[in-house]
């Protein structure tokens, strides 16, 4: 029996279905990734295996027991075991960082606590140095941003104070819903491998969602694709993405690679006044051997010949640059190299 | 009416309408909330509750003031003893007049709040009525705050209709001196001193509803 798993879970809103027969097993210690693209229906996925919305049919069980069904909603006690962090952070913004984690101490209540815990709770709780929570922003590296608002921290910073607020209940399980993309590709990274070393050291089971390829293959060890509403495959990372079977699947994941190399691409702008007639882009593959695609043009053609300009890509190879440039000069292309800052 | 006749006045002017507005609030609150709570993205969603309450906000709305305080005259009478002339004889229609335009303010305050904070803090297992104090209500301050500001000017434009009860305030003793010196009142300063002091009111109200306002909001970032 997986530790988590949800069992034939659909949801629908109305005539629209977004989950369709969803099932997956998850077990203790998984970094799960769920990929697929906008309104496939994962967020929706993850908010029912918290309870944030109720399935319409099949059931979420975790510990062999079902907390989230059409007809059971999870138990507050349940959903602490679940924590979730959000791609808007969720934080409060009238609380300092401290506070914010501070936060979680407050919401539990007093009488669930064991009688034998309950001194060192309200303890805990009326602690006016803060000292767990300080513990917590200590383990997410942000001990020095205490008392700062959320108002005046970066979004990484934001996430890191989310996920010390997650920690405070002691889950066993982590959501991650789109949690790294509002970030830049450097804190996306840092969060992620915060999360790793999380589930490393608190054995804390994670499930990531993500639109982004770049994001699960880093740190996930199993993976499902969902698209419209349904589970399409599902398994090993290794498997899935040095292997995949589906047309969609082989889109997420190959589009992935494209974009993890793109800051690698090299532009050149090509200006056309009217001298070039030949077809130049398909005699440079031909006579360079060199792939170049087309990035962007803005051409005229006026009494037969080209006027205007056009921004070719190749990959960022020192050689091959260096004899394209040849080759233009050569053929009397006039040729200009582009910024990257010029393009976005 | 001479000016030291003005210190009560101000004084009947200032009464009206920070208690009105403190009860406005006391019942706005709480209706403001429920509003909130039960409304269709809601906490709680309660579609009869919400309608009734919806319902009956927007009548109480409908009903101008004047109308409002001729109503409630007998009501006012088994409270405080008397329906008119005196100051706070006008405290009961004021606050009725008032609580349903300040449980729409806290109902809307409280709608700025980022459903992204309430979600999160939802699914950290928060019942209702922590999310309530701790989201809701701690979220929505600064706005709750310059909204109350707001209200209370509204309600001191209520107390015009003293007047016509005999209940005195500023504004019912710029009308009397005026119908006691009906073609040359704006030669007298009286008028003019009336003013200033309503104009300052007012300023204070708003200038100091919106510094408290910006005192507790957190979500500038002060560099």
């Amino acid at each position: 029996m997986a530790f988590l798993s949800t069992e034939h879970l659909s949801k629908n809103f109305g005539n629209t279905v977004v989950l369709d027969d969803v099932s997956l097993a998850i077990e203790k210690g998984d970094i799960f990734g769920i990929l697929g693209l906008s309104g496939a229906g994962k967020s929706t996925l993850v908010r029912c295996i918290n309870g944030l919305e109720k399935p319409s049919s099949g059931q979420v069980v975790y510990q062999n027991q079902i907390i989230s069904s059409n007809s059971v909603v999870p138990e507050s006690e349940t959903r602490k075991k679940i924590a979730m962090i959000f791609q808007g952070f969720g934080l409060l913004d009238q609380r300092s960082a401290i506070e914010n984690v501070h936060l979680a101490f407050e919401l539990i209540k007093e009488d669930k606590v064991p009688l034998k815990e309950r001194r060192a709770y309200r303890a805990k709780l009326h602690d006016k140095d803060r000292s767990q929570s300080l513990e917590l922003l200590k383990k997410v590296g942000l001990e020095d941003k205490a008392k700062a608002y959320p108002a005046e921290l970066s979004g990484g910073q934001k996430q890191r104070v989310a996920i010390a607020r997650a920690l405070a209940l002691k889950p066993e399980i982590l959501l991650c819903d789109e949690a790294t993309s509002a970030l830049d590709v450097q804190t996306t990274e840092e969060i992620l491998n915060l999360i790793k070393d999380l589930n490393k050291e608190l054995g804390l089971t994670v499930i990531i969602i993500s639109h982004q390829m770049s994001v699960l293959e880093d740190v996930c060890n199993k993976v499902a694709i969902l698209d419209r509403s349904k589970i399409v495959e599902q398994g090993l990372l290794s498997d899935v993405f040095l292997n995949p079977q589906t047309p969609i699947a082989k889109r997420l994941i190959y589009t992935g690679h494209v974009a993890t190399k793109l800051d690698d691409d090299h532009y050149i702008r090509l200006l056309f006044n009217g001298d070039v007639d030949s077809p130049l882009i398909s005699n440079i593959v031909e006579d360079c051997g060199i792939l170049v695609s087309i990035y962007f043009a803005d051409t005229k053609v006026i009494e037969g010949k080209v006027y205007g300009q056009m921004i070719i890509k190749l990959p960022y190879y020192q050689k091959d640059i260096a004899k394209l440039e040849k080759y233009l000069t050569l053929k009397q292309v006039e040729f200009k190299e582009v910024g990257k800052d010029e393009l976005r | 009416m001479n000016f030291a006749n003005l210190g009560t006045a101000t004084l009947e002017t200032l009464g009206m309408t920070l208690i009105s507005t403190a009860l406005a609030y006391l019942v706005g609150i709480p209706l403001g909330i429920c509003l909130n709570i039960t409304s269709k993205n809601g906490l709680h969603p309660q579609k009869v509750v919400n309608l009734i309450i919806g319902v009956i906000v927007n009548l109480l709305r409908s009903v101008p003031c004047m109308l409002l305080i001729i109503l409630l005259l007998p009501i006012t009478r088994g409270i405080v003893g008397r329906g008119t002339g005196d100051w706070y004889t006008m405290l009961i229609p004021l606050f009725v007049a008032s609580f349903p335009f300040v449980a729409r303010m806290v109902e809307q305050s409280l709608a700025e709040v980022p459903s992204g904070e309430v979600e999160a803090i939802r699914s950290m297992g928060a019942s209702n009525g922590q999310i309530i104090r701790k989201v809701l209500i701690a979220e929505a301050k600064p706005s709750l705050i310059s909204g109350t500001a707001v209200s209370a000017i509204s309600i001191l434009g209520y107390t015009s209709f003293a007047y016509d009860f005999a209940a005195g305030g500023l504004i019912s003793s710029a009308y009397s001196f005026y119908n006691n010196h009906t073609g040359n009142y704006l030669t007298y300063p009286n008028v003019w001193v009336i003013i200033l002091i309503v104009v300052v009111i007012v300023q204070l109200l708003q200038e100091i509803g919106l510094y408290i306002a910006r005192k507790t909001d957190k979500r500038r970032v002060i560099a």
